[in-house]
């Protein structure tokens, strides 16, 4: 939808300031309260849910511009939701959809960013979109026994299942290896799933979320074709913004693909649950879990809807509309499986569910604004300290990789949130799994 | 009006250019009205500039620009009322979401020293952590807890843990003049713990039992008294967004919503809480707000509305009860049921038990619901806001504004919540506060309606005697109401024009120097 | 200046005075002020003559100083600080409009009421005050009210203006103006007939004056009536005392009591304060000074309509507990004396002679705000400063009134001293000035500076001066209200 057809939930902003906190019931004290890294940043109304509704009206009417100062604001968003969930606790719009439709109204207007037009650039031939890759795109199976989707077909596929990498996973080595131990793990249980080792693209989502719904909605096109093609059936990735884009975008874009969508966390729970994995080697470790967006509160499937208010001053319509609000994210898999690894403890921060800090790396702020990128993982990183926990460990690779270096910058990788380690989930089951089934 | 190139510069010197903005972006996010009472008027006129300074030394070096350039300024501190708004062009803002300490919290003297953008959330939490609370803003725990910022400053807990007005202690506050001042013993001694004197209080001249809505400099600082708080430090909740709910409820609380089938039951009702001391928290809620508290979406509010509804009787109240002990609490319990027997008050099953009941009471001490309950309907809210003053005048005055809301009801321009005028107790019952909410969508139509019938409330307080409400904004309502209320307009300005001898806080919600 | 015939068209033949016993009697209090006699005296027969009389001041650049309470006075408020004074006394205005038991609350008592009058009034409709430890019989309520006074039960003393609710006040200007919502709409009696009692304090609008005439000493307006906050008369009560040499664990009782609400009269004092209090002749309170314990904690449980017995039950067995937990322990009676007869007096106007007076015959009183734990050190510094100045410890009276909830605490250093002893005076007087810095920097704030010190303590707060003569230059532009007292 353009953003004038959110004219009437950004209109119902009333300018409380819920967006700007965790839900007021799970204030525990003065620290930690925000929820929105990017009104923590840079202090303006404007880089709030409430304010980017109000000036996202100024711009239906006209009153704003689209200009560098704008699409300053609107890009310097991590677009983590965290905002659309706390406004819902108690209110009734859409918070977040704005904020997409606000940014592909910048790219129309030829405001989008020039790091990332390089990127899209390549999108049509579904070049990774990633930065400066470390490792060429098949290393990180070069290795592995892992069945090639397409040498295969569906039919030599007998669980029909594809393990989608993901982009972090082709280009850097420490996704890479994270990918790598999924796929073993999955071989592990027994389960034949397959890479798509010529021809796996982006999925697209980051595009989307950069303004360029275009080119996301051919890319996701072309890889629904190529998913039928392949006879697919389930999908799995260790990614949680490829995830999200597969379970959420693509239908909410119009592209149906019937495909079942797994997140490797939920896909590796449920093997635990049925005795096919058995973690038995103690990790000795404190944890910390960190949510990530696309995992958690953004993960509820898209909800179609179509309809009219149906009294005159009460919002409420018809047919009636269920908000999004995170409440169903996928919270609960990857704490049971910290927790089915002997040795671990897990303690929550602060901030978890539905109402966790971004890590950073969402919104492509990681590569338009590392130093943004870089203070929204230094706060998550001193509030996992908080816990005392030994390392932070999470089930994405933009979020291990941007709290591994936050926002790429070498110097604050070197300061003292870095005494925190961080693995992705899969390496830790990996390490519990290593030496027996 | 734009900022010269010289004013800007001036303005960015004090804060640094990262704290100032004057782009359209930025302002425009400001703009866009607030829900409160929202007219038909989309955009509010835009600030010059934004600017956000980080302490009391930046807010007075930016009110002494002011003056020197003539720009008018006003503060806020979440920016949620539409007071925030300024009335037209050559206005900054002076947003203090930078300004976010909690100073002290003394658990001895019991009080609390903050900043203007700590939160009631966060402030509450933190005393509980103590074993002490505050009186949350009704309007709810996303506000200010400075008790200088809330327009009245009434709330949930008011019965037990006062009012705005009777709350502040000590505080800071830069005049419009560019002078700090530090009332009471922070003026003399550097501590907190009383704001009045030496000799007379300036604390009169700071506010009233409604604060002048940024018309008289910036409260940079305030002390706010504290009370017991007899539950845990902390409650842990079950359930994602927006189903919380405590997985326990701390021992010796109780919520109940108590109706009766006319006022003077309510009356009773209502006089006997407070007389017996029994309440932590008295809410004049009706139907349609039980509902909205409860309800996480507005399709089961008009469920809920409709099944509440047809359990209460009439007017109503909901209340919480805690014990310090459970000695106490049995004794407030058994009286509460007294109470209810010989006022022939009807409970809300709905709300007396289980996971219901327990996230309610929640909700309630956080007072995080209040947007539920204000907001959600429509994205606007308005109505009468009346004074505080006995039961009976409060309770006399609301009868003749139901009757006009329920006109608005039939003509379909309002939202129709089926409900009563809301009462509620402070100080256990020694004061009375009443307000008739309205929710709508602001059209032309509905604006003129809302404005109308608040004009008319406004006429019914002066002809029938009523009192002074508190939402009256701007010169002509006080000049409405000045000459039948000891001209009271007269010594508001004489203020104004003392402390603020160039007229640069920004007035329009409170009251200008031009007589 | 004004006439005596001026005067006189205003308040009537009969009440303008200029006697010179009668004017003697105004130009000094018990205070160690400079005397000096008021030109006239002035008693005001009903409300509306002070407007015309305020006028007649401010064309005439007369000198007004209000007076409520009948002597003796002790802060030198009530005298002249400039020549060619009138008093303007407001001891005859004694109405008592309404009192509402359901509203609890006495509107618009005249400023010539006193405690003892309106107790009783009150009392009639099942209510009674919140009042200053055992005031003198001719202090008047609304007198009490402008000064702040501490009152003896900080469980209802939400705020530091209670027990006031709405005033009339005629500022300096000749202008009359009501405050909190007897402001109106309307007439008094059109309120009432709408149900207003006048009862709020705060207001009108954005500015809350009865904080200003508070604490005023009569610089700021000449207040006719104010209403009273009344509560209800307990069906049921149980006071105790408890006593203790460690006057920290009393400090913390209080503290857990009053911030549980566990008592109504709630208050500490030393022995001294004690024996002067309670004993009829120099005998007993020289024993009583000498032999009972050095603190005691007041307090007093009271119970309402419903089920009185439980709630002192319970109450009470909190109380213990909690002083338990302290290692102290409630008692009905102390040094002979029971809680109930102690009760009964402190919350009733003082016979003639006032108790402070009654031993020595004079009393010097220097009285702050403070916390908790600035306390100690601040009785060290007094009790430091007596012995230095050679005056005895042993009449030296100590009493800690937590006020506003328990947000601070009212000290009252009572130096009870023989009058008629000029060395002793003297010693007094000198004291009483010379122990305000060292206070001061211990951690005192005189929230109420009268006399002598005031100058000294106002001028510790520059900006708030300032601030303060902004305001009382709208009122009183012309300075004729008791010129010469606080900053002005
Ligand atoms: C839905 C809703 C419900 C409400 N319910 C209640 C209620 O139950 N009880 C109640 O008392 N009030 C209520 N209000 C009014 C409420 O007090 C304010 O809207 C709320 O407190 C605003 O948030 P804030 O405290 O952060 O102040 P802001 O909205 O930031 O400011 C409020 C006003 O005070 C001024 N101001 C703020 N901070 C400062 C400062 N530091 N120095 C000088 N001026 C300042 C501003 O200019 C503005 O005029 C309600 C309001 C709304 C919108």
């Amino acid at each position: 939808m353009a953003l004038a057809d959110y004219r009437s939930d950004m209109e119902s902003c009333c300018r409380c300031s819920a967006c700007k906190f965790i839900p007021l019931e799970k204030v525990t004290g003065y620290a930690r309260a925000n929820v929105c890294p990017s009104i923590s940043r840079f202090e303006f109304h404007s880089y709030s849910g409430g304010g980017r509704m109000g000036f996202g009206l100024g711009l239906i009417h006209g009153r704003v511009e689209y200009t560098p100062k704008t699409a300053e604001v609107i890009y310097n968003c991590h677009l983590c939701g965290a905002c659309d969930v706390s406004c819902k606790y108690a209110m009734e719009f859409d918070v977040l959809e704005p904020l997409y439709a606000m940014r592909e109204e910048c790219a129309k207007h030829g405001q989008s960013v020039p790091v990332w037009d390089g990127l899209v650039a390549g999108l049509a031939k579904g070049a990774p979109l990633v930065l400066e890759p470390e490792t060429a795109e098949d290393d990180w199976f070069a290795d592995l026994p892992v069945a090639d989707a397409a040498e295969r077909g569906a039919a030599a596929c007998p669980s029909a299942v594809l393990y989608h990498a993901g982009c972090l996973a082709r280009c850097t080595r420490a996704a890479g290896r994270t990918a790598a131990a999924a796929v073993t793990l999955l071989a592990r249980a027994g389960l034949k799933v397959a890479v798509d080792k010529q021809a796996e693209s982006c999925c697209g989502g980051r595009a989307y979320e950069m303004g360029y719904r275009a080119q996301a909605l051919a890319r996701a096109r072309e890889n629904v074709a190529r998913f039928a093609e392949l006879g697919i059936m389930e999908l799995v990735t260790g990614c949680a913004h490829c995830y999200q884009y597969f379970k959420v975008l693509y239908p909410k874009l119009g592209v149906e693909h019937g495909l079942k969508v797994f997140h490797i966390t939920e896909y590796l729970w449920t093997l635990v649950e049925q005795g096919r994995l058995s973690p038995t080697r103690p990790v000795k470790l404190r944890v910390t879990y960190h949510d990530p967006c696309h995992l958690g509160r953004l993960s509820e499937p898209w909800i179609p809807w179509q309809g009219v208010q149906r009294m005159r001053h009460m919002r409420v319509y018809d047919p009636p509309r269920v908000l999004r609000r995170g409440t169903y994210g996928v919270y609960e898999p990857p704490r049971r499986l910290l927790e089915s690894i002997p040795g671990v403890r897990l303690v929550e921060m602060a901030r978890s569910k539905e109402y966790a800090w971004c890590c950073g790396a969402g919104g492509g702020v990681r590569e338009t604004n590392p130093e943004f990128a870089a203070f929204t993982a230094a706060e998550r990183l001193a509030e996992a300290q908080d816990t005392g926990a030994e390392a932070v460990v999470t089930a994405c690779p933009h979020c291990v990789r941007n709290l591994m270096e936050p926002g790429g910058l070498v110097s604050a990788g070197a300061s003292a949130e870095s005494r925190i380690r961080v693995y992705d989930l899969v390496e830790l089951l990996g390490e519990s799994m290593s030496g027996g089934a | 009006m734009t900022l010269t190139k010289e004013q800007y510069r001036a303005l960015a010197a004090v804060v640094g250019g990262e704290h100032l903005s004057d782009d359209p972006v930025d302002l425009d996010a400001w703009a866009w009205r607030s829900g409160q009472a929202a007219m038909a008027q989309d955009f509010k006129p835009r600030f010059e500039a934004i600017v956000m300074p980080a302490c009391t030394e930046e807010v007075q070096a930016l009110v002494r620009l002011c003056n020197k350039f003539g720009l008018k300024f006003k503060a806020s501190s979440t920016g949620w009322g539409s007071y925030c708004d300024p009335g037209g062009p050559g206005c900054i803002m002076l947003d203090l979401r930078r300004m976010d300490r909690i100073l002290e919290i003394n658990e001895e003297n019991m009080y609390a020293v903050v900043e203007p953008y700590v939160i009631h959330a966060q402030l509450q939490a933190e005393l509980m952590k103590r074993g002490l609370c505050c009186n949350v803003n009704g309007a709810g725990g996303n506000t200010s807890a400075l008790p200088l910022a809330a327009h009245e400053g009434i709330g949930h807990m008011s019965a037990s843990c006062g009012i705005g007005e009777r709350n502040l202690l000590a505080c800071e506050w830069v005049t419009p003049a560019g002078e700090v001042v530090r009332l009471g013993s922070l003026g003399s001694l550097g501590e907190w713990f009383c704001g009045d004197g030496p000799g007379p209080s300036l604390r009169g001249v700071m506010r009233g039992n409604v604060v002048p809505l940024g018309g008289l400099g910036v409260y940079t600082k305030a002390a706010v008294k504290v009370y017991h708080w007899p539950g845990p430090p902390s409650v842990e909740l079950k359930g994602c967004s927006p189903h919380y709910a405590p997985v326990k409820l701390p021992p010796h609380f109780l919520l109940r919503y108590l109706s009766w089938p006319a006022e003077e039951g309510r009356e009773a009702g209502i006089r006997r809480l407070g007389e017996s001391e029994i309440c932590f928290g008295v809410m004049g809620f009706n139907a349609n707000m039980m509902a909205a508290n409860v309800a996480t979406n507005n399709e089961e509010e008009l469920r809920l509305t409709e099944e509440y509804s047809k359990q209460i009787v009439g007017p109503g109240v909901c209340l919480v009860i805690a014990g310090n002990s459970a000695r106490d609490f049995e004794y407030k319990r058994r009286v509460l049921e007294l109470i209810v027997q010989e006022t022939g008050a009807t409970s809300l099953k709905a709300v007396e038990e289980g996971e219901v009941h327990d996230a309610f009471v929640w909700r309630f001490i956080r007072v995080t619901a209040s947007i539920r309950e204000t907001m959600r309907a429509t994205g606007v809210f308005g109505g009468e806001v009346f004074g505080t003053d006995s039961y009976l005048v409060q309770s006399n005055f609301i009868q003749h504004s139901r009757k006009d809301k329920a006109e608005l009801v039939a003509r379909g321009l309002v939202y129709p919540d089926n409900t009563d005028p809301f009462i509620t107790s402070l100080e256990q019952g020694q004061l009375t506060h009443s307000e008739v909410l309205l929710r709508w969508t602001p059209d032309p139509e509905v604006a003129q309606a809302a404005a109308e019938y608040v004009a008319k409330a406004n006429r019914n307080a002066v002809e029938g005697h009523y009192g002074l409400p508190h939402h009256l904004w701007g010169d002509p309502q006080h000049d409405f109401f000045g000459p039948h209320t000891c001209n009271y307009t007269h010594w508001l300005r004489k203020i104004k024009k003392a402390y603020d001898p160039n007229g640069v806080a920004e007035s329009t919600h409170h009251i200008t120097a031009a007589e | 200046m004004v006439t005596a015939e001026q005067l006189r068209q205003v308040v009537g033949e009969e009440n303008v005075s200029d006697d010179p016993a009668v004017l003697a009697a105004y130009a000094s209090d018990q205070s160690f002020v400079s005397r000096l006699s008021p030109h006239y005296v002035v008693r005001i027969p009903s409300c509306d003559a002070v407007p015309e009389l305020v006028r007649l001041a401010r064309e005439t650049r007369t000198s007004l100083v209000p007076v409520s309470s009948g002597a003796p006075h002790f802060h030198g408020d009530t005298v002249p600080s400039a020549g060619d004074a009138i008093i303007v006394d407001l001891s005859g205005l004694k109405t008592i409009d309404l009192v509402d038991p359901k509203e609890r609350v006495a509107s618009a008592v005249g400023a010539g009421v006193t405690f003892g009058e309106l107790m009783t009034a009150v009392a009639e409709h099942g209510l009674r005050l919140n009042l200053p430890l055992r005031p003198r019989a001719t202090k008047s309520v609304v007198g009490s009210l402008l000064s702040r006074e501490p009152v003896i039960m900080p469980h209802y003393h939400w705020d530091i203006c209670d027990p006031a609710g709405s005033m009339e006040v005629v500022f300096g200007t000749g202008d009359l103006f009501r405050t909190g919502a007897a402001a109106g709409p309307g007439t008094l009696a059109e309120q009432r007939a709408a149900g207003g009692r006048q009862k709020e304090a705060a207001g009108p609008s954005a500015m809350s004056l009865h904080r200003l005439l508070q604490g005023g000493q009569g610089t700021m307006g000449i207040v006719t009536w104010a209403s009273v906050r009344c509560e209800l008369i307990p069906t049921l009560e149980q006071p105790c005392f408890v006593a203790s040499d460690d006057l920290a664990k009393l400090l913390q009782a209080a503290h857990w009591l009053v911030r549980l609400r566990l008592g109504n009269e709630l208050f500490l004092m030393d022995r001294v304060y004690f024996a002067a209090l309670v004993a009829e002749e120099g005998e007993t309170f020289l024993q009583l000074a000498k032999e009972a314990p050095s603190w005691l904690l007041f307090f007093n449980l009271g119970a309402y309509r419903y089920l009185p017995e439980l709630r002192i039950e319970g109450q009470s067995a909190d109380a213990r507990e909690l002083l338990q937990g302290l290692g102290l322990e409630a008692k009905p009676s102390l040094a002979g004396v029971s809680a109930w007869e102690f009760l009964e007096q402190v919350r009733s106007p003082s016979p003639e002679p006032y108790w402070k007076l009654r031993l020595c015959g004079g009393c010097q009183d220097v009285f702050f705000l403070t916390t908790y734990k600035k306390l100690q050190g601040l009785i060290d510094v007094m009790r430091a400063a007596v012995e230095a100045a050679g005056f005895s410890l042993s009449r030296l009276g100590i009493y800690l009134q937590p006020i506003v909830q328990g947000t601070s605490c009212h000290v009252e250093f009572s130096l009870f001293y023989d009058r008629a002893d000029a060395r002793e005076s003297a010693t007094v007087r000198e004291l009483a000035i010379r122990v305000i810095g060292p206070l001061l920097a211990g951690g005192a704030f005189f929230s109420r500076p009268f006399g002598e010190a005031a100058r000294l303590i106002m001028n510790r707060d520059a900006a708030t001066v300032e601030a303060l003569k902004k305001f009382k230059a709208i009122v009183d532009p012309d300075g004729i209200l008791n010129p010469g007292k606080l900053c002005f």
